[in-house]
């Protein structure tokens, strides 16, 4: 596999843990609100509803209280993971009939050609969330740097 | 048994990635050779080459979308489900493949 630690691609700055959160709405407006305050994007409502789009394709619960929302718009200046662990799981579309306690939201710009890099960054950590050890190692995060050593083992 | 296929989902951010990964593990599990070709926003990656196709015992497409080069599996057994299905059933999903294929499950002890 390839070398480069995922974990040491992520933005401490855009990670929150022990989220209290109610609704799909809260968790994904403050992962915006972490995305716009790192420069991330230009417009937290116009990012949310890149998100609200995607969200009407189908299910971005991938199961086991993990789920995958991502906003594609011309808002977004640079591409990035933001992550919230939430202190309780809520309701969330989903393969399984679990919610969500794991929120990974991906920022895509529409720009493909000079994001193509980042892309290929995400398009890994997406694989890295097709494990069970990671899931279960971030599940039970508790801390920045939980999360940030789930996605290096 | 050898398995080849293409993974691709609407956005071709995530889905297309983990469905890939799924896949790729459970036919692993049961020691199966297995290569996904990618077809995402960033473009085709892990391309499958024509003896790749040649070599395979089954294809599977798990895609939401029109996927470029689909006429290459014409001649082969394939089946085609959503990346929904191989990310949430991906065992059900390659167990599906060796009883179309008509190959008996090795479990992981001898290979090829």
């Amino acid at each position: 596999m390839s070398p480069t630690s995922l974990g040491s691609i992520l933005d401490r700055k855009t990670i929150i843990t022990d989220l209290k959160a109610d609704t799909k709405y809260d968790v994904i407006k403050e992962l915006a609100k972490k995305f716009f305050e790192q420069n991330y994007i230009d417009s937290i409502d116009e990012f949310v509803e890149a998100v609200y789009e995607r969200e009407g394709e189908g299910a971005t619960g991938i199961g086991n209280g993990v789920a995958i929302p991502h906003g594609k718009s011309t808002t977004v200046k640079r591409s990035g993971v933001a992550i919230a662990i939430l202190e309780h799981e809520i309701k969330w579309e989903s393969l399984d009939d679990t919610g969500a306690k794991v929120v990974v939201l991906f920022d895509v710009g529409n720009d493909s050609e000079g994001a193509k890099k980042h892309l290929h960054t995400l398009s890994l950590f997406a694989r890295k969330l097709g494990k069970s050890e990671v899931i279960d190692s971030l599940l039970n995060s508790k801390t920045v740097d939980d999360v940030i050593k789930a996605f290096d083992e | 048994m050898k398995i080849v296929g293409v993974s691709a989902c609407t956005v071709g951010i995530a889905h297309t990635y983990l469905a890939q990964q799924k896949m790729e593990d459970a036919a692993k599990k049961l020691g199966d050779e297995i290569k996904i070709e990618t077809q995402g926003t960033i473009g085709i990656e892990n391309k499958l080459s024509a003896n790749d196709i040649k070599e395979a015992d089954i294809v599977i497409l798990a895609i939401d979308v029109k996927i470029s080069g689909e006429e290459r599996f014409e001649n082969k057994k394939k089946v085609k489900v959503s990346t929904e299905t191989a990310i949430k059933s991906p065992n059900k999903l390659i167990a599906k493949l060796h009883e179309i294929a008509g190959k008996q499950i090795l479990n992981g002890k001898a290979r090829g």
